[in-house]
């Protein structure tokens, strides 16, 4: 699988009296993979997102995006073009007066042409589904809707990779579930690469593989069940586990004999009527 | 303190072109040391009906009573720092507020600001700070020094240090992780039980709502749709439903499985541990009929 993200012994810290809040950090991103990154307020999972694009630069170890080096100052805006963010914040994202305005102002700064500008406007309003809000002005909108116009600035752009930094976290549950079927749309159909910053596990769930993020360090990584079989590593590390997994693991401590893959609803459901069917 | 509303309607930009009806004729009882969850979609008008509990903002039309003070429409004159020294508000994102120097004088800023001695206020707030958890020897460092969660804490203790007898909760999880989100909930669950204290929480989580408190409000248009324990609301499945509300999660996953095995009923369980017991009972009680 082509690697897209290689990121070799990174460790980061703010100034030299602070301690290192990222600590000899490995991984890598395949192409076209949805990718969580998970740990609880302060593990540095943002401060990872940060280094993957650029705005901030390792002190020690490299990060490599599409074959370029974040370090290298000849290569850091190609490697914003590539690498585009999602915030937390909806309302601090938002610049232009109305939602095409938005989406064309990342689209001038990187100089694209007025008749593409148009068309990438429309098709990328039409991905995140809000054409119908193309004249309209932010304030009547609501957060996922704001978090929506967000992504198609980015999606307008052509990137590669695109990094949900809590982008969830502020939003009602309508809004969550909008913007998770948004990104699955962009990572399944339109074969995007996603990575996705959160301590949703409800979330993370649906990702293809899952790192765990701790103190600055990533204790764990792996497919999203294989991760939840052992949940008293995550429990330690402040996380809290999805659902069914609370749901199964309770069940089993209560003598219904489950097996501990189900991730979803569904699947606990179906294994429990198997269960009973078959008595 | 005991808070009711009669009949009370608040319109937003009167006499323009945006003026929008955020609550109508709303009528409401809280009862004094309740801890009661007001839940509804975004727009149902939650928010304008808690603000309206410390005078924040004005009713258009009716009266709310909070305790001995009486809010009414088109009355000018009201003794509201009074009434906000009883009643505390824990706004959305509290951190943003923070702005002093130190973690104390933060705390002190609000009993002062109320006419408490300095002596007095930083007593009150290092009493506050043990109350939420934060380790003294960070009391005298700045409070942008801090995690996200730990900001949230002491803008709380702020609020407690002023002592109101009703606290205000505006969605006082949003943003935080699982954890900080179950210590902040059991921070408020434990103050009502032993301060007695009056809890009025806006949530849009289902789950706390069903878990923290004994009343839950359901608003919907601007109006109250429904009101009671929260076993009682949340068998309202289609009701909430109907007006953009999930259930608690248990109760959803219950669902799920009652109707797999072909049963059309509803089981109020909020807990992990109830929700198991109710699908053993599920599956043995079909058993029984195979």
């Amino acid at each position: 699988m082509e690697k897209i993200i290689e990121v070799s012994d990174l460790s980061y810290r703010y100034s030299d009296e602070h301690p290192f809040v990222l600590k000899d950090i490995n991984f890598t991103v395949n192409k076209g993979e949805w990718l969580s990154i998970v740990g609880h307020n302060g593990s540095g999972k943002s401060t990872l997102a940060k280094c993957l694009n650029g705005l901030i630069l390792p002190q020690k170890g490299t990060v490599k995006v599409g074959g370029y080096t974040t370090s290298d100052e000849e290569a850091i805006w190609e490697v914003r073009r590539l690498v585009g963010m999602v915030f937390q914040n909806p309302d601090n994202q938002f610049v232009g007066a109305t939602v095409q305005d938005d989406v064309a102002f990342g689209m001038e700064n990187h100089g694209v042409s007025r008749e593409v500008m148009k068309e990438r406007l429309s098709e990328a309003l039409r991905l995140v589904k809000m054409d119908d809000f193309a004249k309209s002005e932010p304030y009547r909108l609501s957060g996922g809707q704001k978090q929506r116009v967000a992504i198609a600035g980015i999606v307008a752009l052509q990137p590669l990779i695109i990094i949900m930094d809590e982008a969830t976290s502020m939003l009602d549950p309508e809004g969550r579930k909008e913007i998770i079927q948004t990104v699955r749309a962009l990572n399944k159909k339109h074969h995007l690469t996603v990575i996705s910053i959160t301590h949703d596990l409800e979330e993370a769930i649906h990702s293809d593989r899952l790192l765990v993020m701790n103190e600055g360090k990533m204790i764990r990584e792996g497919k999203p069940r294989d991760l939840f079989k052992s949940t008293d590593l995550l429990r330690k590390v402040g996380l809290d586990l999805p659902f069914t997994v609370k749901m199964r693991n309770e069940l089993r401590a209560k003598g219904v004999p489950l097996s501990d893959t189900a991730l979803f609803q569904e699947e606990l459901v179906d294994e429990l009527w198997t269960l009973h069917s078959s008595k | 303190m005991d808070i009711t509303f009669e009949q009370v309607t608040h319109v937003y930009g009167r006499k323009t072109p945006f003026e929008k009806r955020a609550l109508n004729n709303v009528s409401i009882h809280i009862p004094s040391g309740s801890f009661t969850s007001i839940i509804g979609h975004t727009g149902s008008g939650k928010s304008t009906l808690v603000q309206h509990i410390n005078g924040i903002l004005k009713p258009s039309a009716g009266r709310i009573t909070v305790g001995d003070f009486v809010i009414r429409a088109n009355e000018k004159k009201q003794n509201l720092k009074a009434l906000r020294e009883k009643v505390g508000f824990v706004f959305q994102y509290p951190e943003h507020q923070l702005f002093e120097e130190t973690i104390i004088k933060d705390v002190c800023f609000g009993p002062m600001n109320f006419g408490v001695s300095e002596a007095e206020a930083t007593k009150r707030a290092e009493e506050c700070l043990q109350l939420v958890g934060l380790p003294s020897q960070l009391w005298h460092r700045s409070p942008f020094d801090l995690s996200g969660g730990q900001m949230r804490r002491v803008a709380i203790a702020g609020v407690l240090a002023v002592r109101p007898q009703v606290i205000i909760l505006d969605e006082p999880t949003a943003g935080l992780d699982p954890m900080g989100r179950e210590e902040i909930l059991s921070l408020f669950k434990d103050l009502h039980e032993r301060l007695n204290l009056t809890i009025v929480m806006v949530t849009h989580n289902m789950s706390d709502a069903a878990n923290y408190s004994d009343q839950v409000i359901v608003m919907d248009g601007g109006k109250p749709l429904m009101a009671g324990a929260p076993e009682r609301i949340f068998s309202q499945v289609d009701q909430l439903r109907k007006v953009g509300l999930d259930i608690p999660e248990t109760m959803e996953f219950l669902n799920r499985l009652l109707d797999r095995v072909g049963k059309k009923e509803t089981i109020p369980a909020f807990t992990i541990n109830e929700a198991a017991d109710a699908v053993i009972k599920i599956l043995g009680g079909v058993k029984d009929h195979v």
